[in-house]
C-alpha cells in the first residue's frame, strides 16, 4: 500500500492541474477547492512516508506499470524514495502547501487565476516528482517542466515592470542549463545503457570513464543553473523579484532546493565523486564565490524582494559550500542549512509579499514607519530576519553554526589554507547578511512613516497564517534541533553517503555487493558549540576587520579635506562632523559608507549585472567550461 | 555509432551556444537555443544507432532460440528524442510568445535595450 504513495502524490497534482483548466475557470469556489484537495491530500501522503522511511530506515521503490528489472538490467521507470529523496520532499510538500495557503488570499485581487493554478500544480507536482524520481531521464523531464512553469509564473503579472524580460532571461538561461543536462544524461546513457540511477550508481562506482566525467560536468552544470549559484544566478534575482510573491517563496523553497538535490544526487549518489579533494575544493570554491557575491549584491539593493533575491543566492551558496566538503558533517550542515533556508527565506518572502499586498510598493525608498500598521507581519519578518542572520535561538544560528564547524573541520584535517579562507568567508558573509537585514528593518518597519502610507492594512488572516506557520517552524528548528538531527538530518545525511541500500532496493539484494560497492556506516553528527580556538580566531577576525575599517576610513577623511575631492554628504555623514549633522541618510542608504568605500568593487559587480541577457549566457558558457575543465584536469 | 553524427551534433551545439552568446536580436537568441536542441537530440539518436540493424521486434522464442540476429538499433534513445523534441517545441514557442510580448511593451528586440533590471 504505502509504496503507491509518491507516485500517487506526483499523479493527484499534475490531474489537479488539468481539472483546476478545465472546470475552475470561471468558478473560485470550485477552483480553490480543487486547490486546496490536491495540495492537502499530496502534502499528508508525503507526511505519511516520514514513519517507515525516516524512523524505520525503509526505502520505497515503485516500477511503472510493474516493469521490473529483468536480470539486472532495469528497464521499466522507478520511483525511489530513500532518505534524502524524503527530506527534501517534506521541504517541497511544506512549501507548496503554505504557498498555496498564502496565494488564496494574495492573488485574489487578479485576473486569470485558473492559469495562476494550473502552473503552481504543474511547478509543485514536477519538483516533487523530481526529488522522489529514481530514473535520470525523467528527472531531466521534471526539470524542463519545472523551468517551464517557472518562466510562466515569473511572467504571470505581465504588466508589471520587467516581468516579461525576467521570464525571458530565466527560459533562455535555464534551457541553456537543461540542454546541458540533456547532453550529459545522453552520455551516460552511452555509457551505462541504462536510465536507473541506481544501477549507473552501481556500474559507474570507482570507475570514471573520460565520457563519464563530461557528463558529470555537464550535469553539475545543469543543476548549478536550476540552484543558482554564481556566476549562473544573474536570472534569478530579476525572476524572484518580478514573480508574485507566493511564487518566489516556491522558486526560494523548492525550486532551488531542487537544484541542490540533483546536486548531491548527481555528486554523491551516481557519481560517488566527493571522495576526491580536487571535486571538493571545485564545489567548495563555487559555494565561497556564490555566497560572498550574494551578500555584497544584496547591501546596495533598493527592491526589497530583490533584496532577498540575493540573499537566497548567498544563503545557497552557504548550502553549496557545506555539501561540496564531502564529509558527514558537511552533508548534515549543509541540509539543515538547506530546510533552513526554505523556512526562513519564504517566511521573509511572505512578509515581503504582506507588504506589497497593503502597500502596493517593495521600494525601500518609499516605505517606512510600518511596525505600529502592520505589528504581526513585522513581528514574523523580524523572526525570519533574525533566523536568516543566524542570532542563537533561532534556527539559522545552529545551521550556520554546523557549516562554519564542518569547513573548520575540514581547514585543520586536510591542512589546506584555501579552506580556512572560506571559514572567514562564511563568517564575514554572516555579518553582513546581518547588517543589510538591520537595513531593511530600519527601511521597512521602523524609521518615519511617509504620508501616502498613513492609511496602510495589516494583511489579511489568509496571509498570516502561513506567516504563523513558518515563523514557529523556524523557532522550533532552532530550539529541537537534536530531534531534527536524529529525525531527518542523519538519516538523510547517511542515505547520500551510503549508496548500498539505494542500489540494493531497486536492483535485488547483493547487487551493489557484486558490483564492488562498499558499505559505509556513518556516525551520527556531533553538536559542539564550544571550540575556544574557534572563537579566538573569530575575535582575531573581527579585530582586523575593524581595524582595516578605522584606518581606511581616517585615511580617506584626510584625504577628502585636503584635497577638497568630490563631496558626498551621505558618505561623510558615517564619519561625523558638524557640517554634516543635518545630511538625511534614508533608511535603504544606511550603508552608505561602506557602499563608498568598496566603489571599485561595486563598479565592476555591476557592470556585470548588466541585464543583458547575451551576456547572462556568455557567464553560463563560461561557467560550464571551467566546470569541464577543472573536472577533466583534476579528475584523471 | 557514427562518428560524423557525433561530429556534427558537438558542431551543431556549438554554434547554438555561439548564436546564443553572439546576437543581440532576441529572436535569433531564441532561434540559437533550438539549434542547440537539434545538436542534443541528434547527438542521442547517434546514441542508439547502428549501422544495419533492424527494428528491435523478435518473438521471446526468437530470441531464445538464436534465430534473430541481435543487432538492432537501440528503441530508447528514440523514445528519449521524441520526448526532448516536444519539450524542445514547447520551450520555443513560450520564448517566442514572450519576444512577441516584450516586442509590444518595449518596442524593440533588441537585447541591449532589454536590460530595465539589472544592477
Amino acid at each position: 500500500m504505502i509504496q503507491h504513495f509518491p507516485v500517487l502524490a506526483v499523479m493527484l497534482l499534475f490531474l489537479a492541474a488539468f481539472c483546476v483548466e478545465i472546470f475552475g475557470s470561471h468558478n473560485a469556489g470550485v477552483r480553490n477547492t480543487i486547490v486546496m484537495i490536491a495540495a492537502t491530500v499530496a502534502m499528508v501522503l508525503i507526511y505519511a512516508l516520514i514513519k517507515p522511511v525516516m524512523i524505520e530506515g525503509q526505502i520505497i521503490s515503485y516500477w511503472m506499470g510493474n516493469w521490473e528489472p529483468v536480470s539486472g538490467y532495469a528497464i521499466g521507470i522507478g520511483y525511489e524514495v530513500d532518505q534524502l529523496s524524503l527530506f527534501f520532499a517534506l521541504l517541497v510538500v511544506t512549501t507548496f502547501w503554505l504557498s498555496g495557503v498564502y496565494s488564496l488570499g494574495y492573488m485574489s485581487k487578479d485576473h486569470h487565476l485558473g492559469h495562476y493554478y494550473t502552473l503552481y500544480l504543474m511547478l509543485s507536482g514536477s519538483v516533487l516528482g523530481l526529488v522522489m524520481t529514481g530514473d535520470i531521464f525523467n528527472m531531466f523531464v521534471m526539470i524542463e517542466i519545472m523551468t517551464f512553469a517557472s518562466v510562466a509564473l515569473t511572467a504571470f503579472r505581465n504588466d508589471n515592470e520587467g516581468a516579461l524580460e525576467a521570464g525571458f532571461k530565466y527560459l533562455v538561461i535555464g534551457s541553456m542549463g537543461s540542454s546541458f543536462t540533456l547532453t550529459g544524461v545522453a552520455l551516460l546513457y552511452g555509457q551505462c545503457h541504462t536510465l536507473n540511477m541506481a544501477q549507473m550508481s552501481a556500474i559507474l562506482y570507482q570507475n570514471l570513464t573520460p565520457t563519464s566525467i563530461m557528463a558529470l560536468a555537464l550535469i553539475v552544470a545543469g543543476f548549478g543553473v536550476k540552484s543558482y549559484i554564481v556566476p549562473f544566478h544573474t536570472p534569478a534575482a530579476d525572476a524572484y523579484m518580478a514573480a508574485p510573491t507566493s511564487v518566489s517563496m516556491i522558486f526560494a523553497g523548492m525550486v532551488n532546493k531542487a537544484g541542490v538535490y540533483g546536486m548531491i544526487r548527481v555528486l554523491y549518489t551516481i557519481f560517488n565523486a566527493m571522495d576526491k579533494s580536487t571535486v571538493q575544493m571545485l564545489i567548495v570554491i563555487f559555494g565561497a564565490v556564490t555566497m560572498f557575491i550574494g551578500v555584497t549584491m544584496a547591501l546596495t539593493q533598493h527592491d526589497f524582494k530583490r533584496l532577498l533575491a540575493f540573499h537566497s543566492i548567498s544563503q545557497i551558496g552557504y548550502v553549496i559550500t557545506a555539501i561540496g566538503l564531502g564529509s558527514a558533517l558537511g552533508l548534515t550542515g549543509g541540509l539543515f542549512h538547506a530546510m533552513n533556508h526554505t523556512l526562513f527565506k519564504g517566511l521573509l518572502f511572505l512578509t515581503a509579499g504582506a507588504v506589497l499586498y497593503a502597500t502596493g510598493t517593495t521600494n525601500l525608498d518609499k516605505l517606512g514607519g510600518l511596525s505600529k500598521k502592520m505589528p504581526k507581519t513585522c513581528i514574523c519578518f523580524l523572526i525570519g530576519a533574525f533566523s536568516i542572520s543566524g542570532l542563537p535561538p533561532f534556527n539559522g544560528f545552529v545551521s550556520k553554526w554546523l557549516v562554519y564547524q564542518a569547513v573548520y573541520t575540514k581547514a585543520v584535517e586536510s591542512g589546506n589554507f584555501v579552506y580556512a579562507i572560506v571559514t572567514v568567508v562564511a563568517l564575514v558573509v554572516s555579518v553582513m547578511t546581518l547588517a543589510s537585514f538591520i537595513k531593511v528593518t530600519q527601511a521597512v518597519f521602523f524609521g518615519q512613516c511617509p504620508v501616502e502610507l498613513k492609511k496602510t492594512q495589516e494583511a489579511p488572516v489568509s496571509m498570516l497564517v502561513p506567516m504563523y506557520i513558518m515563523s514557529a517552524l523556524c523557532v522550533l528548528a532552532g530550539l529541537f534541533y537534536p530531534l531534527v538531527n536524529r529525525f531527518l538530518l542523519h538519516p538523510a545525511a547517511q542515505s547520500a553517503l551510503n549508496v548500498t541500500n539505494y542500489i540494493d532496493r531497486m536492483l535485488g539484494e547483493g547487487y551493489a555487493a557484486n558490483m564492488g560497492v562498499e558499505n559505509i556506516q556513518v556516525a551520527p553528527v556531533q553538536f559542539s558549540f564550544w571550540n575556544p580556538i574557534v572563537w579566538l580566531i573569530l575575535f582575531v577576525v573581527i579585530f582586523v576587520a575593524a581595524g582595516l575599517v578605522i584606518i581606511g576610513s581616517k585615511e580617506e577623511r584626510g584625504k577628502m579635506l585636503q584635497q577638497g575631492v568630490k563631496y558626498d554628504a551621505k558618505y561623510a555623514t558615517f564619519f561625523s562632523g558638524e557640517e554634516e549633522m543635518f545630511s538625511q541618510v534614508g533608511g535603504s542608504d544606511l550603508f552608505w559608507g561602506f557602499k563608498t568605500d568598496w566603489k571599485g568593487y561595486y563598479r565592476v559587480l555591476e557592470g556585470l549585472h548588466s541585464g543583458i541577457v547575451t551576456d547572462y549566457a556568455v557567464y553560463t558558457v563560461m561557467a560550464t567550461a571551467i566546470i569541464t575543465v577543472c573536472m577533466f584536469v583534476f579528475m584523471r | 555509432m557514427i562518428l560524423v553524427n557525433y561530429i556534427a551534433s558537438v558542431v551543431l551545439i556549438v554554434l547554438g551556444l555561439y548564436t546564443v552568446c553572439t546576437k543581440k536580436n532576441l529572436i535569433k537568441v531564441v532561434l540559437g537555443l533550438g539549434i542547440v536542441d537539434y545538436g542534443v537530440n541528434m547527438l542521442i539518436v547517434s546514441l542508439g544507432f547502428n549501422d544495419g540493424g533492424t527494428a528491435p521486434i523478435y518473438q521471446m522464442s526468437d530470441l531464445l532460440n538464436g534465430v534473430a540476429p541481435g543487432f538492432f538499433v537501440d528503441p530508447v534513445p528514440q523514445a528519449l528524442t521524441l520526448t526532448s523534441i516536444v519539450i524542445g517545441a514547447c520551450v520555443d514557442a513560450m520564448a517566442l510568445s514572450l519576444v512577441i510580448m516584450i516586442y509590444r511593451k518595449y518596442k524593440s528586440i533588441n537585447a541591449d535595450d532589454v536590460r530595465r533590471l539589472h544592477g
